[in-house]
């Protein structure tokens, strides 16, 4: 059921392939690196990012007017407040583009699930990191937004026990039971309620979770040998081109300053961010978190789903082997794995063929890294590497039987 | 039986072109029944000593489709087939082989009548060069 669904979806994605090959040639798909297309847009919000830094001022007084003081006064400021804000979409729409083709195309099976969990980690961050980016402007939204965060952790009603440790002889003060979703809101507003420490709380969870997307970066990347990292020049440019654009056109603006008692009734809701607030509306607030929970946890679940068996043979042909008496240690195979699954360990001993009698080295392949691609078989000009169920014997086989008919 | 040739024999990626349906039980193409499909688990897995192999065992020529590039699975597969494949057509030249006896081409999952179309190209201009030379065919000893 869940393969069939997966099997149409594939389709349909490969479809879209297929008109956007028509316009451009197939190496300036954008949908072919989702991914580097979001790093482009981290890059321009890191560097837009530290400009508005320059001017905010993370207090309950002055954040609204730094942000206007930046709009209005400072020359360009309302043009790279825009280019944020507008790179911050575009940076959402290409992880989630991302990470909707890489799932229909069955680009998380075997040992890619590491890039798809640092994957799901990226984009909870990059959520939370954008909702908060709209808490920080401290107009009439951004203070609904914390209010609306606030009720929500509030509503979830667990508690758990703490050990109270008293300077009483005994040292053990008895058990507090601590309500998790109010700590967590104080957590989030520094202190119970919106106080003086609130904003800068609020900066602080802004800017080292976005820092932290880099760290999480090297781990989408560490299995990888030549990742995508960066989109082709020309839609470098065309997304830069987009983004100011859209800045110049539709400018970023804040809305009415946060009042103490305010209590807005609507505010503009940005797609992308802004989704589970609007959920709100409709669900009670245990309701939108549990449904949040359940989505990332299936998110996290996504590349154990699919049963082994159920993968076509041709598609799970085993972990590649090396045949450790042809190998020379030449080092193609170790260079070509797509997913740095092979390593090169001293020789014990010299290998059996001509070729690899005077060896230094041999390749080693790791099984956890390996997603039964087969490249390395291609790699090697010395028959050394086998895939256990499609082996050379078997594709010469089938070639001499195509060449007798 | 004239439709039998040129004999042709195409390592199609498992994942590029679908050909469920276009490939007979014996893995020959319907609408091309002189073509024989191998499917292969990614066109990167490919060793250049295989499409060697099927040029010397008599097929008048051999192609391998890839997914188109940029959309390898695994980054790079088809990028790399595609070099080694340059290579070889350099091997087969000093071997006399006219090199144009191999190609490489790069289909997308929905492209199949565009994968027929341009197998039944390659298959004409196999045709015009006429049957491979029995030179060509004789087992070479040591290809380097």
């Amino acid at each position: 059921m869940y393969k069939r669904w997966l099997r149409a979806l594939q389709r349909a994605t490969l479809r879209v392939d297929v008109f956007i090959n028509r316009v451009y040639p197939s190496e300036w798909n954008p949908l072919y690196f989702t991914g580097g297309l979001g790093n482009l847009f981290l890059v321009v919000l890191v560097l837009s990012g530290i400009f508005i830094f320059l001017y905010y001022m993370p207090s309950i007084d002055s954040a609204h007017n730094s942000v206007s003081y930046l709009t209005e006064r400072v020359p360009y400021g309302g043009l790279i407040r825009g280019i944020h804000r507008y790179a911050a979409d575009g940076f959402m729409l290409a992880i989630l583009l991302h990470l909707f083709r890489n799932w229909f195309t069955d680009r998380y099976l075997f040992s890619r699930d590491s890039p798809w969990i640092s994957g799901m980690f990226l984009l909870g961050f990059a959520g939370f990191v954008g909702v908060n980016g709209y808490m920080m402007a401290w107009d009439d939204r951004g203070q609904a937004l914390l209010a609306m965060t606030v009720r929500v952790l509030e509503s979830i009603n667990l508690r758990l026990p703490f050990l109270v440790i008293t300077t009483h002889p005994l040292g053990f003060g008895g058990i507090e039971w601590v309500h998790v979703g109010r700590a967590t809101a104080d957590l989030l507003t520094a202190g119970p309620g919106i106080g003086e420490g609130t904003l800068v709380r609020l900066l602080y969870m802004h800017v080292v979770p976005a820092s932290t997307l880099f760290l999480l970066l090297w781990w989408h990347y560490v299995r990888l040998r030549h990742p995508k990292i960066w989109p082709p020049a020309t839609w470098v440019l065309f997304c830069l081109g987009a983004v100011t654009f859209f800045a110049a056109v539709v400018p970023a603006v804040s809305g009415t300053p946060a009042q103490p008692a305010g209590k807005p009734a609507a505010f503009p809701l940005d797609v992308f961010y802004l989704l589970p607030y609007w959920l709100l509306k409709f669900m009670g607030p245990v309701v939108v978190v549990v449904l949040g929970v359940a989505v990332f946890a299936y998110g996290f679940y996504i590349p154990y789903q699919m049963r082994e068996e159920q993968i076509e043979p041709l598609r799970h042909a085993g972990k590649a082997i090396v045949i450790e008496p042809n190998c020379t240690g030449c080092e193609l195979c170790y260079y070509d794995c797509p997913y740095n699954a092979i390593v090169m360990a001293s020789s014990p001993r010299p290998g059996q063929t001509r070729a690899a009698a005077n060896r230094k080295l041999v390749a080693i392949v790791l099984d956890s890294r390996c997603v039964e691609c087969g490249i390395c078989i291609g790699a090697c000009p010395f028959q050394a590497l086998e895939l256990p169920q499609i082996t050379e014997a078997q594709i010469q086989e089938k070639v001499l039987a195509a060449c007798r008919t | 039986m004239s439709d039998l040739s040129p004999k042709i024999i195409g390592f199609v990626c498992d994942w590029s072109v679908a050909l469920a349906e276009a490939v007979t039980e014996d893995g020959r193409l319907r609408a091309l029944p002189n073509v024989h499909i191998i499917m292969v688990p990614c066109s990167g897995f490919l060793r250049p000593q295989w499409v060697e192999l099927a040029l010397k065992q008599g097929a008048d020529g051999a192609f391998v489709c890839g997914c188109p590039y940029g959309d390898c699975l695994n980054r790079e597969g088809n990028y790399l087939i595609r070099d080694r494949i340059q290579q070889m057509r350099r091997r087969l030249q000093r071997q006399r082989v006219d090199p144009d006896r191999v190609a490489m081409i790069a289909y997308g999952f929905h492209d199949g009548e565009a994968f027929i179309a341009a197998v039944r190209e390659f298959a004409d201009r196999v045709r015009a060069m006429g049957t491979a030379a029995p030179s060509a065919r004789a087992p070479v000893s040591g290809s380097s």
